[in-house]
C-alpha cells in the first residue's frame, strides 16, 4: 500500500486519476478495514493538509463549505453555529472529541452512510455537493449524489471539494435532533433535521430531513400545507406523522422498525420545533440535544 | 502517624499508567516471538467429524499447530471438571478453541487457520433455560456424571448446581399473609469489558516456563497451567504487567496454558493479543442471564412473613468458577432482611451459550435489581413508603437474617438514612423524574495469603505480596499499611507485586480480597520489621523497647522526642545487614448459622464481616421514547474502617457507573443458535463518562472485628450491586409501571410505558 500526501488539490486529482482513493480523517476507511468491511486501497492520497479543502466562504447568496473541514470546526465555526446551526449540532454529536478533530464533512457526505450526521442537516439547508475531477467542477443535489447505501453516483475520479450551500436570509433557522442512548461516542438510531423560515409567526419554509430510516437520507414530503400557519403543536404532529410514515426502518441490534418508525416522528417533531424557534431569534445553544435535554443528553 | 492523616494518596503506578511510561503484556516482545491465533468452533454445539491440521502444519513460518491431542487429557473446571483446553469432540459453545497455531507473523497464522480442516455435524442448541431443565431437552454434557465432582454440588440433566435456602414454614406463613405478592424477571447477559483485551506470552528456558500474562490472579493461572499441562507449579513463574481492567473477567486461568503448551511445541516465545471480538466470545468469564421468580408473604403492617423464589441462571457451555452462583443468587433473593420464612432454590443450568463466571460481585446485581423492584411492588402494594418499608424489614444490628445469621454490629439502617437524605427522599420532582431506592450487601471472604517485606542495610523497604492490582487501587493501598506499621512515607515504599516467582501466594485480585487478606498479611509482616526496628533503637537509644514509636521517619523514645534515631539507619545497624519479615494471614471465623439447611452449600450461607449499601438514584424518563438518564445517585456504603478514602470513593463511584451500565444499556443478544450478535463495543454500549451523573458517597465506618486490617470489609464488589435495584424503581416512580426485564434500555421502557410486553 502507498500512501502519498497531496499539498494541493491538482496532486489529489492527478492522484484519483491514477487510481488512488481519498484519505482524510479516516474515521470511516480506516474504522471500516478494522472491522473487515473491507480492505484499504492499495494507493491512498491524504488530503488533509490542502488548505483550500479548510475554508469557509460565505457569499452574498451562498456559503462555500470547504470538504475537509473537521467536525470539531463546523461545531464552533460562527459561521456554522449562526447560519446553518443543524450542521452544528450535528457535528457536536459526532463520535467523540477525537473522531471530530479529525473526521471531515466530505468524508461524511462521500462514505454515503444513511446514518450520517450531517447528512439530513445538509439536504434541509439545500446543500449541493461540488465534485471535481481534471475536466473541471460540478454541482450535484445530495439526492442525486446518495444513490444507495455506502454509495455514491460520484466517479472515482472525483473528489468532493466543498458543500455549497445557500444563505437563508432573516427569520430562518435550522436543527438537528438525534435519539441518542448514550452521550458519547453514539451512532444514529434515528435522527431528524430541519430548516424553517418564518414569516412573522406563520410558516414561510419548511424542509424535513430524516436520518437512518431508509437506505439514503430521506427528505420528507407533503409539507406544503403547513406553509402560512404557525408551526403549532398540531403542525408538529402533522411533521411527526409525516415522518413516521414515510421512514422505512429496519430492525436491527440498536432498535426495532416499531420503535423507530415511532422514534422518528418524535425527532422531527422536535427538530422541526427547535428550527423554528432558532428562527424567531430564541438562542437555542449548540447542539439541540443538549440545550433541551432530548432523550439521554439532559 | 495516624493512617488517616496522610495527606493524599499517592498510587505507586499512578504515574506510569498516566504518563505511558508503564508496560503491559501487549506492549511486551521477546526475540523470536511468534504470534498465535485460535481457531474458534464457530458453532454453538455440534459433534466434530474430522479434525486435520496437517496441512497448516506444512505451512513454511508456521512452527505449532496444537489441538487436543497434542495436550495431556485433563479435564478441569471448579466444582464440575467439566472442560479441556480445546475442543474434545463435543462443540459446546461457538467461541471454543478447536486448535492454536503460532506462526512468524499474523498472516500466516491466518493462513494456517484458514488450511486447518474442521468438519462437524451440528447438534440441537440448548439456549432457553426453562427447556433446558424440562424433560427431554438435550443435555449439553451427556457425561456430567463421568465428570470429577468436588465441594457440595448436586448436579443433574443441565443442571450443574442446585443450591437452596430453606427456613421455617413458608407454605403456613404464605397462607396466613395479608398480602402475598409475586413477581417475575429476566435479565439478559452481560460482559466485564475490561478495556485492555488480554493478551499472554509464553517463554520456556528448559523446563520451567514463564508467562506474562493479563489476569488478575496470578496464582490461578499458575494452578490452570500446572495442572492442564501437568507441570510442577515450581516450574511455572507467571508474571502480570500492568493490567487494564478486570472486572472479575481475568479471574482464573484463561488462555495461559494454551499459550504455554504453543511456546513449548513452537520452542520460541509466543504471544497471544486478544481481537474486541474475540474479548467478547472466547473467554469463560461472562455475566450470567437469569430468571427470577419471587413471592414474599407480608402483613398490612409491612411485615415481610414469608418468601419464596425460583432462579434460573445461565451457566453456559462450562463451569469455570460459577458452581457457588446458585448460592449467591439465593442469597441476594433473599435479601438483607428478616424473614423467618424462606424457601428459595437455584439451579445453574447448562446451555449452549458463552461458559459463565466471575464478573464484579457475580450474580449480585441481578438479584438485587430483582428482589428490589419486587420490594417496591410489595411496599406499594400494602400503601408504604418504599423507604419506610425497608426502616421496617431490613436487618440490623443483632437480628436474624434469611438463613439465621445473626449480625454483629452492621450499618445497613445507617446507610439506608443516610443515602436517602443526600438524595432528599420524599421531595417533589420535576415532571418526568423520580427517585428510586435499593439496598444490597454482598460478603467478605477470608482467604490465605502472604507477604514478604525487607527493609534494606540503606533503609529502604519492598514489600512483596501476592496481590494483584487490575485498577481497584488496593493494592496500592497496601503501601499505607506497612508505612503505618514502620513509620515511614509511604511513597519511599517499593511494591513487588503479580510476580508468583517473588511473592507468597494469595487470592489476588478476586472476590474484593486484596485488603482484606493481603492487607493482614502485609501488615503483620511489616510488624515483624517493625518490632526489630523497635529492638534496636532501644539498644541504641538506651531505652525501653516498649517505650520505642515510630514515626515520620525517626525512632524515638516516648515523652522524650529529642532521645531519636532515623529510621533508615537502623537496619544496616542490625546484625544481618536487613530486615525481614514474612507472614500469612490468620483464620477468620465464619458465622454461625442456625435454623436454615442449605442444599449444594458453597461457602455463601453465612457471610463473613457482611457489606451493606444503600443506592437512591435520581433518573429522567424522556417518556416519547423511553430513554432514561441517572442525574444523580447518592451512595452509601457499611464496608467498616475505610482506609484509603480516596481509592475506596473511587472504587464507589466505578461501581455505580458499571451498574448504570448493566442498567440501560449493556445486555448481549443472541441469535436462535446461540451466538452473540453483538460481540463488539459499537453494538454492546458501556457507559462513557459522559454519562456518568453526580455521584454523591457517605460512608458508615463501623470497626469491625474478624474482619481485614483495621476493621475494614471488602469494597471492591459492593458498589455493583444496588445501583440497578435503585435506577428500576426510580424508572417506575416516573413512568408509573415497572420494567422486568435487564438491562432496561430505551426501547424497553418505551414499550413499558406504551403498555407493550416484549
Amino acid at each position: 500500500m502507498t500512501l502519498t500526501i497531496a499539498s494541493s488539490i491538482d496532486d489529489i486529482i492527478a492522484a484519483l486519476a491514477a487510481g488512488a482513493r481519498p484519505i482524510a480523517g479516516g474515521t470511516d476507511l480506516v474504522v471500516g478495514s478494522r472491522q473487515g468491511k473491507g480492505s484499504l486501497p492499495d494507493s491512498l492520497i491524504a488530503i488533509d493538509r490542502v488548505e483550500a479543502l479548510g475554508v469557509i466562504d460565505r457569499g452574498d447568496a451562498e456559503t462555500r463549505l470547504g470538504a475537509g473541514v473537521t467536525h470539531a470546526r463546523l461545531m464552533t465555526e460562527p459561521t456554522i453555529v449562526d447560519h446553518f446551526t443543524a450542521i452544528a449540532d450535528a457535528a457536536a454529536l459526532v463520535g467523540s472529541p477525537a473522531t471530530r478533530n479529525v473526521g471531515t464533512v466530505g468524508g461524511n457526505v462521500m462514505n454515503g452512510s444513511p446514518a450520517m450526521d450531517t447528512g439530513s442537516p445538509l439536504v434541509v439547508l439545500g446543500a449541493q455537493a461540488e465534485l471535481t475531477n481534471a475536466s473541471g467542477s460540478r454541482l450535484v443535489s445530495l439526492d442525486e449524489l446518495w444513490v444507495g447505501p455506502g454509495t455514491t453516483s460520484a466517479a472515482p475520479d472525483e473528489l468532493c471539494t466543498a458543500l455549497v450551500i445557500p444563505n437563508m436570509g432573516e427569520g430562518g433557522g435550522s436543527a438537528y435532533v438525534r435519539l441518542e442512548y448514550r452521550r458519547a461516542m453514539e451512532i444514529a438510531i434515528v435522527g431528524a433535521a430541519a430548516a424553517v423560515t418564518l414569516d412573522g409567526d406563520n410558516v414561510r419554509s419548511i424542509r424535513v430531513a430524516l436520518t437512518a430510516v431508509a437506505p439514503t437520507i430521506l427528505e420528507v414530503t407533503g409539507l406544503d400545507d403547513l406553509v402560512g400557519k404557525p408551526l403549532d403543536d398540531d403542525a408538529l404532529s402533522a411533521v411527526a406523522a409525516a415522518a413516521s410514515e414515510q421512514a422505512s426502518p429496519i430492525s436491527d441490534l440498536r432498535a426495532s422498525d416499531r420503535y423507530r418508525r415511532h422514534t422518528i416522528g418524535v425527532m422531527a417533531r422536535r427538530a422541526a420545533d427547535a428550527a423554528a424557534r432558532r428562527a424567531s431569534g430564541e438562542d437555542i445553544s449548540v447542539p439541540v440535544n443538549r440545550a433541551l435535554g432530548v432523550g439521554a443528553t439532559a | 502517624m495516624a493512617i488517616t492523616d496522610l495527606p493524599e494518596f499517592v498510587r505507586a503506578d499512578g504515574p506510569d499508567k498516566v504518563t505511558g511510561s508503564g508496560r503491559y503484556t501487549a506492549d511486551m516482545t521477546l526475540t523470536g516471538q511468534l504470534v498465535a491465533k485460535f481457531k474458534y468452533a464457530g458453532v454453538p454445539s455440534a459433534r466434530v467429524t474430522k479434525l486435520d491440521v496437517t496441512a497448516a502444519r506444512a505451512i513454511p513460518g508456521v512452527f505449532a499447530v496444537l489441538t487436543q491431542d497434542d495436550v495431556p487429557d485433563v479435564r478441569y473446571s471448579y466444582g464440575i471438571a467439566d472442560r479441556t483446553l480445546f475442543v474434545k469432540d463435543v462443540v459446546r459453545f461457538d467461541g471454543e478453541v478447536v486448535a492454536a497455531v503460532a506462526a512468524i507473523n499474523d498472516k500466516i497464522a491466518q493462513q494456517a487457520l484458514d488450511a486447518i480442516v474442521f468438519e462437524y455435524d451440528e447438534l440441537p442448541a440448548v439456549t432457553d433455560l426453562e427447556a433446558a431443565i424440562a424433560d427431554g431437552s438435550p443435555l449439553v454434557h451427556a457425561d456430567l456424571d463421568a465428570y470429577e465432582v468436588t465441594g457440595d454440588t448436586p448436579h443433574y440433566g443441565n443442571v450443574g448446581t442446585h443450591s437452596s435456602i430453606e427456613m421455617g414454614d413458608v407454605d403456613a406463613a404464605l397462607a396466613s399473609a395479608d398480602h402475598v405478592i409475586s413477581s417475575r424477571f429476566l435479565a439478559d447477559a452481560s460482559h466485564a469489558t475490561p478495556i485492555e483485551p488480554r493478551s499472554v506470552i509464553a517463554q520456556w528456558e528448559g523446563e520451567r516456563v514463564t508467562v506474562w500474562t493479563s489476569t488478575q490472579v496470578p496464582f490461578d493461572a499458575r494452578a490452570g497451567v500446572s495442572e492442564t499441562l501437568e507441570v510442577p507449579s515450581n516450574r511455572v513463574r507467571i508474571v502480570a504487567p500492568h493490567v487494564g481492567g478486570g472486572f472479575g473477567g481475568k479471574c482464573g486461568a484463561h488462555f495461559e496454558p494454551h499459550i504455554a503448551a504453543l511456546a513449548k511445541a513452537a520452542k520460541r516465545p509466543v504471544k497471544l493479543v486478544f481481537s474486541r471480538w474475540e474479548e467478547f466470545v472466547a473467554p469463560d468469564r461472562r455475566r450470567e442471564s437469569m430468571v427470577i421468580d419471587v413471592t414474599t408473604g407480608v402483613m398490612n403492617d409491612g411485615t415481610i412473613v414469608a418468601r419464596t423464589g425460583n432462579i434460573l441462571l445461565d451457566n453456559g457451555a462450562y463451569m469455570a468458577d460459577s458452581s457457588f452462583f446458585p448460592q449467591a443468587a439465593a442469597m441476594h433473593v433473599a435479601g438483607p432482611y428478616v424473614i423467618p420464612n424462606v424457601k428459595i432454590d437455584a439451579r445453574l443450568v447448562y446451555t449452549n451459550h458463552q461458559p459463565s463466571g466471575s464478573v464484579r460481585a457475580p450474580t449480585a446485581p441481578q438479584g438485587c435489581w430483582a428482589v428490589e423492584s419486587h420490594t417496591d411492588e410489595i411496599a406499594a402494594t400494602i400503601g408504604m413508603d418504599a423507604l419506610d418499608f425497608r426502616r421496617k424489614n431490613i436487618v440490623t444490628t443483632g437480628s436474624v437474617g434469611a438463613v439465621g445469621q445473626t449480625y454483629d454490629e452492621i450499618g445497613l439502617d445507617q446507610c439506608l438514612e443516610k443515602a436517602a437524605a443526600s438524595a432528599g427522599w420524599g421531595q417533589e420532582l420535576p415532571e418526568g423524574e423520580a427517585l428510586g431506592i435499593s439496598v444490597g450487601w454482598w460478603p467478605s471472604f477470608h482467604a490465605p495469603a502472604g507477604a514478604y517485606a525487607k527493609m534494606h542495610g540503606d533503609g529502604a523497604v519492598q514489600i512483596i505480596t501476592g496481590a494483584s492490582e487490575c485498577g481497584t487501587g488496593s493494592v496500592m493501598t497496601l503501601r499505607m499499611l506497612a508505612a503505618d506499621e514502620l513509620g515511614i512515607d509511604e511513597t519511599s515504599i517499593e511494591l513487588i507485586y503479580q510476580d508468583t516467582g517473588a511473592a507468597p501466594s494469595g487470592p489476588g485480585s478476586s472476590g474484593s480480597m486484596t485488603l482484606f487478606n493481603h492487607g493482614r498479611a502485609v501488615e503483620r509482616a511489616s510488624r515483624q520489621i517493625s518490632d526489630q526496628l523497635k529492638e534496636l533503637a532501644a539498644t541504641q537509644l538506651e531505652a525501653n523497647v516498649d517505650d520505642i514509636v515510630l514515626a515520620n521517619g525517626v525512632a524515638s523514645v516516648a515523652g522524650t522526642p529529642s532521645a531519636s534515631v532515623p529510621i533508615v539507619e537502623l537496619a544496616g545497624a542490625s546484625e544481618d545487614g536487613e530486615l525481614l519479615g514474612s507472614a500469612s494471614t490468620e483464620a477468620l471465623e465464619w458465622p454461625e448459622i442456625v435454623g436454615s439447611s442449605c442444599l449444594g452449600d458453597q461457602g455463601f450461607a453465612s457471610w463473613m464481616a457482611p457489606q451493606f449499601s444503600c443506592h437512591v438514584a435520581r433518573v429522567r424518563v424522556d417518556k416519547d421514547t423511553g430513554v432514561t438518564r441517572v442525574l444523580e445517585v447518592h451512595a452509601a456504603h457499611d464496608s467498616g474502617t475505610i482506609i484509603n478514602p480516596m481509592a475506596a470513593h473511587g472504587q464507589v463511584e466505578g461501581g455505580i457507573l458499571m451498574g448504570i451500565g448493566q442498567a440501560l444499556t449493556e445486555g448481549t443478544q443472541y441469535d436462535d443458535s446461540g451466538r452473540q450478535r453483538n460481540a463488539g463495543l459499537l453494538e454492546y454500549k458501556l457507559q462513557t463518562i459522559a454519562d456518568a451523573p453526580k455521584i454523591s458517597t457517605e460512608f458508615v465506618e463501623i470497626y469491625t472485628p474478624n474482619a481485614g486490617p483495621k476493621g475494614a470489609k471488602g469494597l471492591a464488589e459492593a458498589p455493583n450491586v444496588a445501583t440497578c435495584g435503585a435506577i428500576n424503581n426510580a424508572i417506575a416512580n416516573a413512568i408509573g409501571t415497572r420494567l422486568n426485564q435487564l438491562p432496561m434500555t430505551a426501547e424497553r421502557v418505551w414499550n413499558a410505558i406504551e403498555g407493550e410486553v416484549e
